[in-house]
């Protein structure tokens, strides 16, 4: 009993640090939504900074500990998060994974060559090798007290406790019971919504970031007793408290904490207990990965399984469509020239080094096909890689000649990556990725333990063949027969993406379901992803053995992998010749660095890593980056001289192209008299918007039909002047003007597609205009970011709710309403929210959530309220009720610009009615003037056959607008008039 | 077959024709040209190093490279050899990373154009085989297979991989016979790391403390090889109770710095007064932490050369050579040692292959090469290259200072089975 006990009691300690890390990681993930591989090397980095001030520059532990945590650490995170987590939340995961891959080697090559730097300046700084037994923050050596029999605990051990301890209670005050806790959850709820109640979640996921890196770093001095100064080891220590962040699926915080408790105690209690595992060697080494597999595979909630290619969009291709001499031209002249270079130009020294570049570029090829091809993160290469080479090595020395052995090698590592495949059929994204990566870790720690299979630390000699005439232990004709191989796998898997085949695979990769519809079969393709990379990787493997003559098992290991895969994503993963420009300038750089630069092993590893933080900027690579910036450069001077003004470097290419569009600005802008009036709706059609008869629109409900009384209309709240807006090359609105002045309800109305919700999002500034101004009060906020328009008072009711779902009804509502005595007059008004209080959002029913929604406005009415389709998917007598709500907050002087599909009911409050049409305001004018068929005709878009549709007014929600339609015409602008 | 393809097709056959022709005439044979011998001029000798200085794990043997320069100094400033300086590059850094030790070889072989490469000191080397091909002498520490068999490797106490067929050193049993007064009677429990090194270390010393009379009561590879434990009670409570449930006499720790120091504390809080001993931790440097001292008070670190705390000549001159070196007084460590015996070896070969110094010469040199009373024992080659001198020494720390506990000794080996 008193070992269970023990077993218990000193297993919280790596409990304790797992927990702290686990904390962080999940901190970190809900600010931006990346899983930091190097939170691992911030806590390294703050372990090495704590050694060096305390014991090399002399200063006190206890102070410098808190300097470190409370004040380095943060700020390490707030520039990380600045300089690159910021912008790779905004791109794809693949980018996500390996930006943060490169930090964690580049991270902790940085503070050792600072020591080194500093120590050359002469500083009393301590060397970072070799250091065994460092000071922690408590006594050194620890001071031990045997509680019970067999039980004992040391100063360091409590001081861990005491200090998770005391976090674990201010993370969960300052998470529970503060106003910036309960933003930070709102955050991980619901970002954009953040942003639309006028937080900055930027600046909420700095401080995130900021606590996720102090918890780093306390964990880093916490553990510095205890891992020493070993970044390897810190690496590790963070990837088995990965355990602990998926057990809390990344979002809960508690659930994370106590899952790295339980997961310290678990790993002790097997490490006890685990006599069975005695003849597997490397049993128990492997337990926390084990753990970490299984907790992956069981844990994880069955989301996107294939890639996740909906957020990694493929990048504009600009060679597309030019000929295949364009396309393969110059990697043809490369590949000669480097193979003929072995004969002319290059030393033996340097023929050598190109061998091995390619030989590493043939593994590295293999990643363009799972991830590249099928978007799944595998960190497993190195293990195919070393499972062929041993097994080539091992048939080799039975006497195997090395085409068979080589075959036999490639044959094992696909079998070995069909095995990985087996948890892509149910994990996608990082949960993919680390369980790869426990995968990996596995096979190191007992597959290749497996004495007959890896011969020792002898490994196997794997001689290189010598196929007639050709003998490749010359370097250069080895290089050359590389070079012809590589050539072959680049253009065979050229051939295979445009195979149907390849076709398929990008079918799963950015939609799974759909490719199944299709009749493609996921597991299949999946499985054939893994098992082609896996033999690629194999075969590319076995090469480099034999360029290295000899292969062990300690050769490519998972961090081996890892740092092979940040390598080639930094180069770009679209196209597999961009990997063989990864393999050699991995195995290049270096050298050259040598030669040139510095002798310190440092740089060239720092440089690697910094790849990563340009993978923020490019994330498909910097080989994928030099084509389409130059594309883009020219086409910026294409658009120059076509002369067309405005917009981005993109959009001018396009406005060229259309140029017909009412220029913005022109018109009936100049003379700064609203354009919300049939002139408008006739000018969309033609050319230029003639300067018609000025309609003013009726502000005060009170005169609906006198339009041309422009008695005093009361200042606009908002104005959308000649709006273009779009996204990435696809134009929705093409110059739309809209006015919204204050106790006015503006209904837009329009088909589908037609650009409403575009032009909600244009008013709310989720979306930048490309053209055209968006004015608040008469000041003009067109470059305003939705949260300085929240803070102006224009506030979007986004499509769906526009509730945090995981955050309570009273947590809902405090967020818009600091002030307890604004809550307690929501709950008065309505009662049914009253008793739920501490109920989460998420389980409220349609009605009750749009209400929570609405609701809190009423105590604070917005100036400008943007409510984009309040009732869709609600109960008639709720609309009615949401309604409601909207009159009454008209007359509480709110500006409402109201985007509705149900026409009948929006006509009933809507005081001025604008009609939406292919990105243009087709009519505008007061309710009053609205005619049933001119709605039904503008509602489908339809040409003037539209008017023998039968006078349907609210009924034709959810129809298609007829393909014919271009755009309404009006009917010569009569209608119009009362 | 389309045209692109056959495009490739053409220019790849063209390609590897010319590549047979080319390596049909040279043959892939080392580049020894004419009677140039490759690094050696009439005045000098061209060495260069490849040791692990910075590694992700913290572990580091930079001072190899102060050791060997302290030798070679020496060297050249006793006349070189035969006339000629040793040009020593200094040692290349491989980050105990295989590929970097592989380029490290080359460079120093194509790039640098060495005769030979000592010391190589590093927890891999994947350069063994081009080295050998190449003809390049080669000398460093003998704790991976490579220097056991290849001709041109050599280690400088000798092999001290244990090989089928080979032989295990006894000097740790014996060492320890001499500590404990015999081993009648003796039980000893042996812990290594759960890998196939640890398994591996475990067979051997298995047979090695048996043979010598212990009693091995346990012998386990169970601890996880890739990070220290928080927790050592697991470990301990079997280890403790193996001796038909007492403790054993001695406990034996095959394993590196950061796991002895966790091992000994908890064995030490259970009260534990038997005999702790391990084969790595003789660093000075562990000397000046008080919570490294305390943990490995009173263990014995078993040593394969003569102690820094026993005195004789050579010593004497190894601390002088050492802080001439370095250019102040520095603490000394093994790696120093290591740089500097491998120094020693490849400068004793060429002392005896003279004048006309080629591969050739130093090889026949060696072959038969053989001295006695150096500071790793008596050596000869090419036993070296099969099994270990065999010679070593106990050392036990007490309080601040590391105390001889079984002085320098070489002991007959056993067959390894």
């Amino acid at each position: 009993m008193s070992d269970l006990l023990g077993f218990v009691l000193s297993g919280l300690v790596s409990g304790a640090l797992y927990a702290l890390l686990a904390t962080g990681l999940v901190l970190s993930y809900s600010a931006s939504g990346l899983f930091n591989f190097a939170h691992g090397a911030t806590a390294y980095l703050c372990a090495l900074a704590f050694h060096e001030l305390h014991s090399g520059f002399g200063l006190p532990a206890v102070p410098t500990a808190v300097l470190l945590v409370c004040a380095v650490a943060p700020a390490l995170g707030l520039g990380l998060d600045r300089l690159m987590f910021r912008r790779l939340a905004r791109v794809g995961e693949t980018a996500q994974i390996v930006a943060t891959i490169g930090l964690l080697v580049a991270l902790p090559a940085l503070g050792l060559w600072t020591v080194e730097l500093l120590e050359d300046a002469g500083a009393p700084v301590r060397p970072a090798e070799n250091q065994f037994g460092l000071p922690g923050v408590g006594p050194s050596p620890a001071v031990s007290w045997q509680v019970a029999d067999g039980v004992g605990v040391d100063s360091d051990q409590l001081i861990t406790w005491v200090a998770t301890a005391a976090v674990a209670l201010a993370l969960w005050v300052l998470m529970r019971h503060t106003p910036l806790g309960l933003k930070l959850r709102a955050t991980v709820d619901n970002r954009s919504l953040v942003e639309l109640r006028g937080m900055s979640a930027d600046r909420l996921s700095s401080i995130a970031w900021m606590l996720s890196s102090a918890l780093a770093g306390l964990a880093g001095v916490l553990a510095t007793p205890l891992l020493g100064l070993s970044a390897h080891d810190f690496t590790l220590f963070l990837f088995v408290s990965a355990t602990a962040a998926v057990l809390g699926r990344f979002v809960s915080v508690p659930l994370a904490f106590a899952g790295g408790l339980g997961l310290g105690v678990l790993q002790n209690l097997v490490a006890g207990y685990a006599g069975f595992a005695e003849r597997i060697t490397g049993f128990r080494t492997a337990v926390p990965f084990l753990i970490l597999f299984a907790g992956l595979l069981l844990l994880t909630r069955r989301g996107r399984t294939a890639g996740t290619a909906v957020v990694d969009a493929p990048p504009v291709d600009p060679q597309a469509g030019l000929p295949w001499s364009r396309r393969w031209g110059p990697w043809a002249a490369a590949a000669v020239l480097l193979g003929s270079s072995f004969y002319t130009v290059t030393t033996p020294f340097w023929s050598g080094l190109l061998a091995q570049g390619l030989a590493l570029s043939l593994v590295f090829v293999s990643f363009t096909v799972v991830t590249g091809l099928g978007a799944m993160v595998s960190l497993a290469q190195a293990t195919f890689v070393t499972g062929a080479a041993l097994t080539a090595g091992l048939l080799m020395s039975h006497g195997w000649p090395f085409a068979a052995a080589a075959a036999a090698g490639t044959c094992a590592a696909a079998v070995l990556g069909g095995l990985a495949a087996l948890p892509a059929l149910r994990l996608g994204g990082r949960a993919l990725a680390l369980a790869t990566l426990a995968l990996a870790f596995l096979a190191d720690q007992v597959l290749f333990q497996i004495g007959w299979l890896r011969n020792g630390d002898t490994g196997w000699p794997i001689p290189r063949p010598v196929l007639g005439p050709l003998d490749l232990n010359d370097d250069r004709a080895l290089g050359v027969a590389l070079t012809v191989l590589v050539t072959a796998a680049v253009a065979s898997l050229g051939a295979l993406r445009a195979s149907p085949s390849g076709r398929a695979m990008l079918a799963v990769r950015s939609a799974p379901a759909a490719a199944m519809a299709c009749g493609v079969s996921v597991v299949r393709t999946k499985l054939v992803l893994f098992t082609l990379s896996a033999g690629l990787a194999g075969f590319g493997g076995i090469m480099y053995a034999s360029y290295n003559t000899r292969v062990t098992a300690t050769d490519f290991t998972a961090m081996t992998g890892l740092v092979w895969l940040a390598v080639v994503v930094a180069a770009g993963l679209r196209r597999p010749q961009f990997a063989v420009v990864a393999g050699l300038v991995y195995v290049l750089v270096p050298q050259v660095v040598a030669d040139h630069v510095t002798e310190s092993p440092h740089l060239p590893v720092i440089l690697f890593g910094l790849a990563g933080l340009a993978l923020a900027n490019d994330p498909d690579g910097y080989c994928a980056a030099v084509p389409v910036r130059m594309h883009r450069r020219r086409a910026a001077r294409a658009g120059a001289r076509a002369g067309a003004g405005g917009g981005g470097t993109d959009s001018a290419a396009r406005a060229a192209g259309t140029a017909g569009e009412p220029a913005a600005g022109g018109g009936p802008l100049a003379d700064g008299r609203p354009v919300a009036g049939p002139g408008a709706a006739a000018g969309a059609s033609r050319a230029a918007p003639p300067a018609g008869p000025p309609a003013a629109p009726p502000a005060p409900p009170a005169a609906p039909a006198a339009p041309a009384a422009p008695a005093a209309p009361a200042a606009p709240a908002l104005e959308l002047l000649g709006v273009r807006a779009g996204y990435d090359g696809a134009p929705v609105l093409h110059g739309v003007d809209l006015v919204v002045r204050p106790g006015e309800i503006l209904a837009l109305l329009g088909p589908n597609g037609a650009g409403k919700s575009t032009a909600c999002r244009v008013a709310a500034g989720l979306v930048a205009p490309l053209g055209g101004r968006v004015r608040l009060a008469g000041r003009d906020a067109t470059r305003d970011d939705p949260v300085a328009r929240s803070r102006a008072g224009v506030l979007l009711a986004p499509e769906g709710r526009g509730i945090f779902p995981s955050l309570t009804i009273e947590e809902n509502l405090a967020l818009y309403l600091p002030v307890r005595d604004q809550r307690d007059a929501v709950y008065e008004r309505f009662p049914g929210l009253a008793g739920r209080r501490g109920v989460a959002a998420g389980s409220l029913s349609g009605g009750e959530q749009q209400m929570l929604a609405l609701a809190p406005l009423l105590q604070r009415p917005p100036r400008v309220l943007v409510a984009d389709e309040p009732s869709l998917g609600l109960a008639p007598r709720v609309v009615d009720e949401v309604f409601r709500l909207l009159a009454e907050l008209r007359s509480g002087g709110t500006a409402l610009l109201l985007v509705e599909e149900k026409a009948t009911e929006v006509l009933r409050v809507a005081d001025t009615v604008a009609y939406l049409a292919h990105g243009r305001v087709a009519w505008c004018g007061p309710r009053a003037a609205v005619e049933a068929d001119r709605l039904t005709e503008a509602y489908l878009g339809l040409a003037a056959a539209a008017r023998q549709v039968p006078g349907g007014t609210g009924t034709v929600e959810g129809q298609e607008p007829g393909p014919g339609g271009h755009v309404a015409p009006p009917r010569s602008g009569d209608g119009v008039r009362p | 077959m389309s045209r692109p393809i056959r495009t490739i097709a053409a220019v790849a056959a063209a390609l590897l024709l010319a590549g047979a022709c080319n390596s049909a005439s040279t043959g892939g044979s080392p580049d020894e040209k004419g009677s140039a011998v490759r690094g050696v001029t009439d005045t000098s000798v061209k060495v260069g190093g490849i040791v692990s200085m910075t590694t992700a794990s913290g572990y580091s043997k930079k001072d190899t490279d102060l050791g060997a320069r302290a030798r070679f100094d020496r060297a050249n400033a006793e006349g070189g050899v035969h006339g000629r300086k040793i040009d020593y590059l200094g040692a290349q850094d491989d980050g105990q990373d295989p590929a970097r030790n592989l380029a490290a070889a080359r460079r120093l072989v194509q790039q640098d154009e060495v005769f030979a490469v000592a010391p190589m000191s590093s927890t891999t080397f994947s350069g063994a085989d081009f080295l050998q091909k190449q003809r390049v002498p080669t000398f460093g520490w003998g704790t991976l297979p490579s220097f056991c068999g290849p001709s041109y490797i050599y280690g400088f106490g000798g092999c001290m991989v244990p090989m089928p067929g080979g032989t295990i050193s006894q000097t740790w049993p014996e060492g320890l016979k001499k500590v404990m007064g015999g081993s009648a009677g003796r039980s000893v429990a042996i812990l290594a790391n759960d890998s196939d090194a640890g398994t591996f270390a475990i067979r051997t010393y298995r047979q090695s403390f048996a043979s010598a009379g212990f009693e091995v009561t346990f012998a386990k590879a169970s601890v996880p090889a890739t990070s220290v434990p928080s927790d050592w009670s697991a470990y301990t409570k079997e280890i403790l109770r193996s001796d038909g449930g007492k403790a054993p006499d001695a406990v034996v720790s095959v394993m590196q710095t950061p796991y002895n120091i966790g091992l000994f504390t908890a064995v030490k809080r259970t009260g534990y007064d038997g005999v702790l001993t391990d084969p790595t931790d003789y660093d000075p440097g562990l000397l000046t932490k008080s919570a490294t001292r305390k943990a490995l008070d009173g263990v014995h670190v078993l040593l394969s050369f003569q102690p820094f705390e026993q005195d004789s000549a050579d010593m004497t001159r190894f601390r002088q050579d050492i802080r001439k070196a370095a250019g102040k007084e520095v603490p000394l460590n093994m790696h120093m040692m290591t740089g500097y015996m491998s120094a020693d070896l490849f400068l004793a070969i060429a002392g005896k292959a003279g004048r006309n110094l080629t591969t050739a010469s130093f090889q026949k040199a060696a072959d038969g090469f053989s001295d006695t009373g150096t500071m790793v024992g008596d050596r000869a080659e090419p036993k070296g290259q099969k099994e270990s001198f065999g010679c070593g020494a106990l050392v036990r720390l007490k309080g601040d200072t590391y105390v001889v506990s079984a002085p320098f000794t070489c002991y007959p080996p056993i067959p390894f089975s």
